[in-house]
């Protein structure tokens, strides 16, 4: 027992061996939670429309997402005669690759992430800005021309909100002086939390951040590029069985992982009342996560110019504003040079 | 409003440059990519099986041509070999929606052929059941809609449960009356063939002051929101000059400022007692569909609750109930007659010969004419508009193609 | 910006239903909707005073059924009940494959014998299933749940010589 003890020790100081088995934990942790987040959304849903959600399997159908999950596992895999093979088969994988990369840089617990990188908000952000080309390749390869209009209308939507969500994630950024997450945290140790102090800046900053997460991981009101009742599914009309399950997976763990951003950038990460730690971490990623869930399955959809007018034309100015607001307060009340 | 043949038109019609339908392929230049998309007869939103042929310049439609036939079942054909007592069953099955007009069209072409008027409790009934009918119409109309704006997952569907949540009601309630959810045949010839069970105005009555409340928390989610206003606002707009030549009706044509309503200009059944007020907008956009259907709803909630306050006593039937297949024989001649539906004017038009079945029954479907107009009006749209105008002018693919 | 305050509106709606009570039942274990007295759907030919069967094949609802589903022959013989001859049916055929529930035949019979049942559910494993002969009529008939519609009964509804029924009207 000692031995195994000492390995572990030994495990620990490494640093690189320290962050493989941070990661793994991580990934599968995280992967539950999304099965988690999707059994949520169902009852939630269900509850929202006066239906109970999943029943059957398991206590109140915790077991539901699990039998999907399988019953996608035994899908005839498919792929249209005129669709080009490769580029359609290394789309799914490259999608969860993407998503649970964003994983690493993401801190759950004051010990750190399983690779504390100096420019944590920046990694996080340009990984799930590579979710552009899978989405793309998605629609292209289908050799369809329903699955080709949602990927052009994807491809544009999630390039213009990067900006806004990258602007508005600066706004953390430039408060606390550093790209790497746990120094975010840190900095709003005390209850300074970046939501609400300083007082606007903050908060508006954090809607920009939210409604551009909404517009990246293509939720409602701004999925138009999988839109269901145009496109049947959009660029991944086309994908059946664990295909799409990867994609489904995919997408809701991008929604958790944007959540857990969200909650370390301007909720203050793992603080609350009482003990620190990955409780608190939990509970404000899942709340923010529901928060999604219950504007998905409020709101109707906009058009797809509509929804880069007011990227273009709203979002991104104010996100300048905001981190030009930011630099002030660092300036003139943080007191920094 | 200025008067034009007999018809209140808004004052400002222009008219607006109208975009060729029969423009060919080769002769249009685009700015970006021109595509042809098949919008088939399977698809999430073509409200029944419409082929919708599109051709896009990028995303902009500048040709849309509808195919129709999908759902045709030969009603006209099979009316020609059915009798007067076995006919009504038949014309449930066009408009599945609100099948009460259907037959109400039929029943009342029967009953002009014959020259029966249907005593004044049945007149009353019937009344009563087209409006809770339309009420019924319109919730699946307004569910579908937002379905088609949201998609199946997201916040369009829950629109559509509480949507259908409220039909329900309705549909309890006809079911009470009649015995079936749907496809009632509760019209004959010469009136009513049910009476009304003990208790059924109060329950009816119940069911209306729920819905009543309801209304008001599907207007909290769509008559104010930014989103749904994006998307409607604007969209979709019908000249009433090409609302009139296409002949649409109901919310379409009242959406687009032309003040006409079967139900107060040619009063049928029993709407000559009540004073119905036509909602009216000139935007003639899709929210001023939607806002046309909404006023509708509450305008059927109140005639309803009128009448049923004075249900006249008496028969409900004016022929003696038929024992056999050749009870009712019509007399020769040709009748049309014309009712308000949901969707427009739906109307029934028969010729007969004296022999126990009809010559010819055509049946006017009000969707047919909505479904013409969209090589109008998707002219402009991108794909997303499109598929909201569809949704907007409320075409029923049973009744178009019978 | 104020439809954008409005937007919020949509929420008040959403959150409120989460307190309702479900509309929707787990069919097919649980029913707790029970189906109006006039509910029609299945058939049954029922018995007459005498306990026998009322049919007299006199084939009014197979003239008068839209959907051509109704096939009976008719025979002559003794009653066993009065000693009397009367018309019985030798075969009663009712496709439900085709039938569309309208109550025609109801409507016609002479004699009060075809009634519909308020049976809920009515699901089979074949299509023979679905298509009635006179054995499983008449155990229909023994099962009883019928609709409240009988023949004399609507005939009784639809009278135009009908005095003034209150709210009534409906079968005995």
């Amino acid at each position: 027992m000692s031995r195994i003890l000492d390995l572990l020790g030994t495990i620990w100081e490494i640093g690189w061996l320290r962050g493989l088995v941070v990661g793994f934990v991580t990934l599968g942790t995280v992967m539950l939670i999304a099965a988690f987040t999707i059994w949520f959304e169902r009852k939630w849903t269900g509850r929202m429309q006066n239906r109970p959600g999943p029943t059957e399997r398991g206590y109140a159908g915790w077991l539901q997402i699990f039998a999907d999950f399988f019953k996608l596992l035994q899908k005839e895999d498919l792929t249209p005669t005129a669709a080009d093979r490769r580029l359609f088969g290394i789309v799914p994988p490259i999608v969860v690759f993407i998503v649970l990369s964003s994983l690493a840089v993401v801190p759950y617990v004051p010990q750190g992430p399983a690779a504390d990188a100096s420019v944590g908000v920046l990694f996080a952000l340009a990984i799930s800005s590579l979710m552009v080309f899978p989405v793309w390749t998605a629609g292209w390869s289908s050799n369809n021309k329903w699955a080709l209009l949602g990927a052009m209308r994807a491809v544009a939507q999630s390039i213009s909100y990067e900006i806004p969500l990258v602007l508005s994630a600066l706004v953390p950024v430039v408060l606390a002086g550093s790209f790497r997450l746990t120094e975010i945290v840190e900095a709003q140790a005390g209850w300074r939390w970046f939501a609400f102090w300083p007082p606007g800046p903050g908060l508006v900053a954090f809607v920009l951040f939210y409604l551009a997460t909404l517009a990246e991981a293509n939720r409602i009101p701004f999925d138009i590029p999988e839109a269901e009742s145009e496109l049947v599914a959009g660029a991944t009309t086309e994908y059946g069985g664990m295909k799409f399950g990867m994609f489904y997976l995919g997408e809701y763990v991008h929604t958790f992982v944007a959540s857990s951003l969200a909650s370390l950038l301007f909720f203050g990460g793992w603080e609350g009342p009482g003990p620190d730690g990955l409780h608190w971490m939990l509970a404000k990623a899942l709340i923010l996560t529901g928060s999604v869930v219950h504007v998905r399955w409020t709101l109707v959809r906009y058009r797809s110019d509509q929804l880069l007018r007011l990227c273009w034309y709203y979002f991104v100015p104010a996100a300048l504003v905001l981190v030009f607001a930011a630099g002030l307060w660092r300036i003139f009340v943080g007191g920094v040079a | 409003m200025v008067e034009v043949a007999g018809l209140r038109l808004p004052a400002a019609i222009t008219r607006r440059p109208r975009p060729n339908p029969y423009l060919r392929v080769e002769d249009y230049e685009p700015e970006a990519d021109a595509m042809a998309l098949n919008m088939g007869p399977q698809h999430p939103s073509t409200h029944g099986v419409l082929r919708l042929k599109l051709y896009l310049d990028g995303e902009i439609c500048f040709k849309a041509v509808p195919y129709v036939g999908y759902l045709h079942r030969g009603v006209e054909k099979l009316l020609e070999s059915r009798t007067a007592v076995q006919s009504v069953p038949y014309v449930d099955k066009n408009d599945y929606v609100s099948p009460l007009t259907g037959e109400l069209a039929l029943v009342m072409a029967y009953e002009a052929l014959l020259d029966v008027e249907p005593p004044p409790r049945a007149q009353v009934l019937r009344t009563i059941l087209m409006e809770l009918q339309r009420i019924a119409s319109h919730h699946l109309w307004l569910g579908t809609f937002c379905l088609d704006m949201g998609g199946a997952l997201g916040g369009g569907s829950s629109i559509f449960l509480y949507n259908f949540r409220e039909r329900e009601l309705i549909l309890d309630v006809l079911e009470e009356l009649t015995g079936q959810r749907m496809h009632y045949n509760a019209l004959a010839v010469g009136g009513n063939r049910h009476d009304v069970p003990p208790g059924w105005d109060v329950r009816v009555r119940a069911v209306l002051d729920r819905i009543e409340a309801r209304l008001v928390e599907y207007e909290a989610m769509t008559l104010e929101n930014h989103v749904f206003l994006s998307r409607t606002v604007g969209v979709g707009v019908l000249d009433p000059l090409l609302a009139l030549e296409a002949g649409v009706g109901g919310a379409n044509l009242r959406g687009s400022g032309v003040d006409h309503d079967l139900r107060r200009d040619a009063p049928y059944a029993a709407y000559g007692q009540v004073d119905v007020r036509i909602p009216v907008e000139t935007a003639g956009d899709c929210y001023a569909r939607y806002l046309v259907r909404m006023a509708e709803m509450r305008e059927a909630i109140r005639i309803v609750r009128l009448l049923l306050d004075g249900i006249p006593e008496g028969p409900i039937g004016a022929l003696k109930p038929p024992r056999n297949v050749n009870a009712i024989k019509l007399p020769p001649g040709e009748v049309y007659v014309g009712i308000e539906s949901p969707r427009g004017e739906l109307g029934t038009y028969v010729i007969s010969d004296g022999s126990p079945t009809p010559v010819r029954v055509k049946i006017r479907p009000p969707s047919l004419h909505a479904v013409s107009l969209l090589p109008y009006l998707c002219v402009g749209a991108t794909v997303s508009d499109i598929v909201i105008i569809l949704g907007s002018l409320d075409p029923i693919l049973g009744e178009v193609d019978r | 910006m104020g439809a954008w305050i409005d937007t919020l509106h949509a929420f008040s709606t959403t959150l409120r239903n989460v307190g309702r009570p479900r509309v929707t039942e787990k069919l097919p274990w649980k029913r707790l909707r029970v189906h109006p007295p006039r509910y029609r759907a299945g058939f049954a030919l029922t018995d007459d005073e005498h306990g026998e069967i009322a049919c007299i094949a006199c084939k009014a609802c197979e003239n008068v059924c839209p959907s051509q589903i109704i096939r009976i022959e008719a025979e002559r013989r003794d009653s066993p009940v009065t000693g009397k001859k009367r018309a019985y049916p030798a075969s009663f055929v009712l496709d439900m494959n085709a039938c569309i529930f309208c109550e025609l035949c109801v409507q016609v019979c002479p004699s009060d014998a075809i009634r519909m049942r308020t049976a809920w559910q009515l699901p089979g494993t074949s299509r023979e299933d679905q298509v009635l002969t006179l054995e499983r009529l008449r155990a229909h008939a023994r099962e009883g749940h019928f609709s409240e519609a009988t023949s004399s009964g609507l005939r009784a509804m639809q009278d135009p010589a009908r005095g003034t029924p209150g709210t009534g009207g409906g079968a005995p």
